[in-house]
């Protein structure tokens, strides 16, 4: 019965009623966190040490140790989640297991100084679900991820898995299912925002014997990591929503493009395919329903564009991935000219679990036009970095300081990142002249973020501070973006060219304010002429940049200077007089222009300084500044002038 | 599918639903510019050059690529308002900031007023339109060319960089390329390749030659792409006749004919067993045709004379007599040569500054003005040898400083042997009889020669007349000869001809012979002894017949016949032995 095949939904509820009853009530299950952050943090270490300790102390056969996917505050891990309890350990090193579990699992008592610290208080947090990261935050899709394994059907199963497939094959029709993801207002999660049940429909009545439906797994944006985690954390449920929506469109075929840089991803999906293959969820008759569906998966090459749909579709037929006019819909005409249904990871995950809960239910969540949650990758200068999923319509402000814990650093919000590359840079702490930026209690969904001129993209959220340079920001996401561009089109391939001079040009302080007006003459027959949106949203980081920072730009162009002391042909590093003589930056400088006697004000040889920043970051007084480039001097001779004053008053003082 | 209704610069017009923007806009005259666009391929749209502005009337608009934007109903496209020409000629400086300039960027830069292009000018010849990729791919069929890199870097690329072998060298790419960027590279550095010249256009779908009759092209199977890969088609598309038929076969056409000329002319004397000479083996050893095809102003090398690097030749050596008068080849004199031979030399004087040497057994200048040509040309500063070339070598052998090769030869009138340098040399080859002369003579029962050449019925009589009645011979078939002869006995052989189909009555000689079929036994030996094939086997009445206007009266098949059924007549036995008797008397 365990491995044998499902073949009706009755026999579903039958197996997973078995599953849960063999499974003891309170019985404690040590959750290793095993995602891309914690395992580049050690966790396997943990995760073998944690075995071998609970073996030792004889506890084998009444522990569960789990490794699951990402549980979501990479910042912290590698994590430990200890249940029933919820007991929530983090930064757990290999030294630490033994004690874990001597002292929780043997003795039920807490590992103070493995616990969450409140960042305010200081109070240790023990249960996962105080932590406030967790609180604001509304995991409906990623909560999953934290309670499986995910190369076990059964886990998956015992869930509640593949349930509403079940009850999708037994009582309803294709319409019906299409009819309720549109009522559930589903918009695809890949940046575009379509409505998914549109899609769906559209595919449905495209003329074709033969349909696809793929799943977009080439996650391409800097800092993002949603698909990622739901992939590596629960493949099942990616898998479930593309066998419902093959079944609604009518395909018989699904493919998932995976990223080629996405190893575990791809290993944990392959284990998925073929568990469900094995037990009957894929293949002929699924759940005795006659419906047929076979599913396979393949690797990108690495290419960025690839995750755009019709460059994506070229490279599964073995083409090079380069996009193609959609002037006719792939929905129509898209893998090997049939209709094809292309939806991201996220969102396939979306459709068991509208199933599941009803569209009404998921349609309650969210704002007017953007329905259900929202999965976030969110990085950069917050204290809680990670995977953070939240109802559509929560205000920026919740997700940066409530969730994210406010600023890292004694620094000031400066700025956010939406939407990867050809998504837009927000202005979120201060506006032109010193107002307050209202874009702090914007609301995020997918209409919100492109009319303040960003956009949701996949979900990468980037969080910036003051040391942030926007121009410097706006010449990154372009120089990513001209790496990526595949070169067919003009407008990409040379606009992005001439956009990354001109403003790489503004970085070294060469530039005028034509400069700036020709740029936007750019940009805007970029965005009228490009073939795909690669190119037809890459002006969007100068552009936004632009609007909310334009008073950066004209510094750099018009003062050669750097507000955030970011652009290194604009700076020079000095030394001010609180310089307390400690000599660290001396030690750390790579060029060894940093001289100074113990306990005498130091001071930067500006001919060899190659403004690399070493002792910026480890002064322990705030002694070295970043100046206007050519100030250095001035200010060090400053300097001298107030340490001889100061150390004259001491030596008076003394005397 | 249905038409619809389209409204282009205001103009409404009325279309099939899905027709791409740029052709409805050609149809009626208004002009969108392209660069990446062929009508033989599928669109492409990656130079955006193309872009016009799409609207439904409402407000809303979108700047779609006009090459591939099929319209629908309602669709109202500008093609030319200000913010269409300010995506074209953004991208066409963005573009010019690439490239290097050539004609169709020029072009297009002037028609947008750009003078100097605000991202400066780059280097690349090629404009990444794709057309070579596309072409090789989508029309040859072959797959050897693909991008290479991405971005930027992007690039025209054969797999891996090197020598593809996919590439068949049929040059749809190199025709396609808009701005000069791939072209042909000889793989040797031979710029000219004197043994594969011709005269017709170089291309597979060609005439024969420029002068052929009748003036059609045809396919050349061998070379064109629709047989080789089943790819292309081009040409049938592009004929407004449907004149292309790619499954048309050879066929056999049978007519009934009352006269025949034979004017099958000659092959040239190939000269590469004659290896002294280094035909096929040295470079720069010519036959007279590949020198004559130079000469031609519409051939390969629009006249010019050219050794294989391109370079003009500054000496070269004509050798007279290669395969005529030589016993290891062919006795006879070719008759020609040496008059051509002295027109080489006068072309080269005119064309190139060239010394001209000539090595000649002796000169036959017997024709009417032919001697006071030949003096002419020694008077252009001519050096003429009596002596037949012994050999040709490469210079290397004896470093002489010049040239790079040696024409080893007696001199016989200072009676010295001597090597001269050169650098080109032409063999003026024997004319022959072609090879399958003797196996087509049979056909129409003409006997040849020793030589090969068809034997006329009697040298002085009947020149051009042969043993068969109704088949004469003119030009070269018969014998070497140069063109006034060939042209003068074409002449006589179409007066021959014509004079036998306008008889309403054919006056035959009386003596011919006949069967008495009372007595023929059907035994058919006389069938085929017949030299005129006069004689047919009739199936109904069981007998041989005789043909008389064919039967020439050998008499052969009368002594043949074993039944004594055949009568030659004037020659019947009664007569032989009266006229025996008569002498006897």
């Amino acid at each position: 019965m365990k491995t044998g095949k499902i073949t009706s939904l009755e026999t579903l509820l039958d197996v997973r009623t078995n599953l849960i009853q063999h499974r003891e009530l309170g019985r404690p299950v040590v959750m290793v966190c095993a995602g891309t952050g914690c395992m580049a943090c050690g966790c396997q270490d943990v995760a073998a040490e944690m075995e071998q300790a609970v073996a030792q102390a004889g506890l084998a056969d009444t522990v569960e140790i789990k490794q699951t996917g990402c549980q979501g505050p990479c910042e912290r891990g590698p994590l430990v989640v200890i249940q029933p309890e919820g007991i929530f350990y983090q930064k757990v090193g290999p030294a630490d297991v033994k004690q874990i579990v001597e002292q929780t699992l043997q003795k039920n008592h807490l590992v103070d100084r493995l616990l969450y610290k409140d960042a305010d208080t200081g109070q240790p947090v023990v249960k996962v679900q105080d932590i406030p990261f967790f609180g604001k935050q509304m995991r409906l899709i990623s909560a999953d991820i934290a309670r499986i394994d995910p190369t076990s059907l059964n886990d998956y199963l015992a869930i509640g898995g593949y349930e509403a497939l079940g009850q999708v094959l037994s009582r309803w029709s294709p319409t019906e299912v299409i009819h309720e993801i549109k009522r559930s207002g589903l918009r695809g999660r890949g940046g575009g925002g379509f409505p998914t049940g549109r899609k769906w429909d559209t595919c449905r009545r495209a003329e074709g014997e033969v349909k696809y439906v793929i799943c977009n797994a080439d996650e391409g944006d800097p800092g993002a990591f949603m698909d990622r985690s739901l992939l590596e954390g629960n493949p099942h449920s990616v898998i479930e929503g593309m066998i419902i929506g093959a079944y609604a469109v009518g395909a018989m075929q699904g493919y998932v493009y995976v990223r080629n840089e996405y190893p575990l991803a791809f290993k944990n999906l392959g284990i998925a395919i073929k568990q469900a293959r094995q037990r009957g969820l894929l293949g002929e008759n699924i759940l005795g329903s006659g419906f047929d569906f076979s599913l396979d998966y393949s690797r990108g090459g690495g290419a960025f564009v690839c995750g755009e749909s019709t460059a994506l579709m070229a490279s599964l037929e073995g083409k090079v991935g380069e996009p193609r006019a959609k002037y006719i819909h792939t929905v129509d005409q898209g893998l090997w000219n049939r209709p094809s249904c292309l939806n991201n990871v996220e969102t396939w995950a979306n459709v068991p679990l509208i199933v599941n809960m009803g569209a009404d239910a998921y349609a309650a969540i969210g704002t007017e036009t953007s329905k259900g949650t929202k999965i976030f990758a969110l990085s950069g200068k917050v204290r809680n970095t990670g995977l953070v999923e939240v109802p559509m319509g929560i205000t920026l402000r919740e997700i940066l300081y409530d969730i994210g814990g406010g600023v890292s650093g004694n620094k000031t919000f400066k700025a956010v990142q939406t939407g990867g590359p050809s998504g837009g840079t927000l202005i979120v702490e201060k506006g032109e002249g010193g107002a307050e930026s209202t874009l702090l209690d914007l609301p995020v969904d997918f209409d919100e973020l492109t009319r303040a001129g960003s956009m949701m993209g996949s979900g990468g959220m980037i969080v910036m501070d003051e040391d942030s340079c926007m121009v410097d920001v706006a010449k990154y996401f372009l120089s990513f973006l001209q790496e990526e561009s595949c070169g067919k089109c003009l407008p990409c391939r040379e606009g992005l060219r001439q956009m990354l001079e001109t403003i790489t040009g503004f970085t070294k302080g060469l530039g005028s304010v034509a400069d700036l007006v020709q740029l936007e003459e750019l940009a805007e027959v970029m965005i009228d002429t490009c073939l795909c949106q690669l190119g037809g949203a890459a002006p969007n980081p100068i552009l936004s940049t632009m609007r909310y920072f334009r008073a950066e730009y004209e510094a750099h162009i018009q003062d050669q200077h750097c507000p955030a002391g970011v652009c290194k042909a604009l700076v020079s590093h000095a030394i001010n007089s609180s310089c307390g003589g400690c000599h660290v930056c001396a030690k750390v400088c790579p060029t060894d222009s940093i001289a100074g006697q113990a306990k005498a004000l130091h001071s930067i040889d500006q001919e060899t300084c190659v403004q690399c920043g070493a002792c910026y970051q480890v002064c322990p007084n705030g002694s070295i500044e970043r100046v206007k480039r050519g100030r250095g001097a001035g200010v060090q001779v400053r300097a001298a002038e107030a340490w001889t004053r100061k150390t004259e008053k001491h030596r008076v003082a003394n005397a | 599918m249905s038409d619809v209704t389209v409204k282009i610069n205001g103009r409404s017009v009325q279309v099939p639903e899905g027709t791409y923007v740029l052709d409805v806009a050609r149809e009626l005259g208004i002009d969108i510019p392209t660069l990446c666009h062929y009508e033989h391929m599928t669109p492409y749209a990656a130079c955006r050059i193309c872009s016009v502005e799409a609207g439904d009337g409402n407000g809303w608009t979108k700047m779609v690529t006009a090459c591939n934007y099929p319209v629908w109903d309602g669709l109202v496209i500008q093609t030319d308002n200000e913010r269409a020409q300010r995506d074209r000629r953004v991208n066409l400086e963005l573009l010019m900031s690439r490239s290097a300039r050539c004609d169709v960027l020029s072009q297009l830069a002037d028609s947008f007023g750009i003078d100097t292009p605000r991202w400066g000018t780059g280097t690349d010849t090629c404009i990444l339109c794709g057309m070579c990729v596309r072409v090789c791919d989508e029309v040859v069929g072959a797959h050897a060319l693909a991008f290479g890199e991405r971005g930027v870097t992007r690039r025209v690329a054969t797999p891996f960089d090197t020598q593809s072998s996919e590439c068949i060298l049929c040059g749809a790419c190199v025709s396609v390329c808009p701005t000069g960027h791939l072209r042909f590279e000889e793989a040797e550095n031979r710029q000219v390749v004197h043994q594969e010249m011709t005269l017709a256009p170089n291309s597979a779908i060609t005439l024969p030659f420029r002068q052929a009759v009748p003036n059609v092209p045809f396919i050349d199977t061998d070379h064109c792409i629709r047989y080789n890969t089943g790819g292309c088609g081009v040409c049938a598309d592009v004929c407004p006749k449907d004149c292309i038929d790619y499954d048309a076969q050879d066929t056999v056409v049978e007519d009934k004919v009352g006269a025949v000329i034979m004017a099958t002319g000659f092959d040239n004397f190939d000269p590469t067993p004659l290896q002294q000479y280094g035909y096929g083996r040295l470079p720069n050893v010519v036959t007279a045709e590949e020198f004559e095809m130079m000469n031609n102003a519409a051939g390969p090398t629009d006249g010019q004379v050219l050794l294989e690097n391109g370079q003009p030749p500054k000496s070269i050596a004509i050798l007279h007599c290669v395969g005529s008068r030589d016993t290891n080849a062919h006795e006879y004199c070719s008759r020609v040569c040496c008059m051509y031979a002295f027109k080489f030399s006068h072309l080269v004087r005119e064309k190139t500054d060239a010394e001209v040497t000539q090595l000649y057994i002796d000169v036959r200048s017997f024709g009417k003005g032919y001697e006071e040509f030949y003096q002419r040309v020694l008077g252009e500063g001519v050096n003429v040898i009596r002596g037949k070339a012994a050999e040709v070598v490469t210079a290397s052998w004896k470093a002489r400083g010049e040239g790079n090769l040696l024409v080893r030869c007696e001199d016989t009138l200072i009676g010295r042997f001597r090597e001269i340098p050169v650098d080109m040399v032409i063999l003026c080859t024997a004319l022959e009889a072609r090879d399958d002369a003797k196996a087509f003579g049979r056909k129409l029962n003409i006997s040849t020669g020793a030589d090969g050449w068809f034997i006329e019925a009697h040298p002085k009589l009947a020149p051009v007349s042969t043993t068969t009645d109704g088949v004469f011979l003119a030009g070269a078939c018969q014998g070497a000869k140069d063109i006034p002869d060939s042209v003068a006995q074409g002449g006589a052989a179409a007066a021959q001809a014509l004079k036998l189909l306008c008889q309403k009555t054919i006056m035959m000689d009386g003596a011919c012979a006949d069967i008495t079929a009372e007595v023929c036994g059907g035994c058919r030996i006389c069938n085929d002894l017949c030299p005129y094939s006069a004689i047919t086997w009739n199936e109904d009445e069981n007998v041989s017949e005789i043909n008389a206007a064919q039967c020439k009266a050998c008499g052969t098949c009368a002594a043949a016949c074993p039944a004594g059924a055949i009568n030659a007549r004037h020659f019947s036995d009664e007569q032989i032995y009266a006229q025996i008797e008569g002498m006897l008397s």
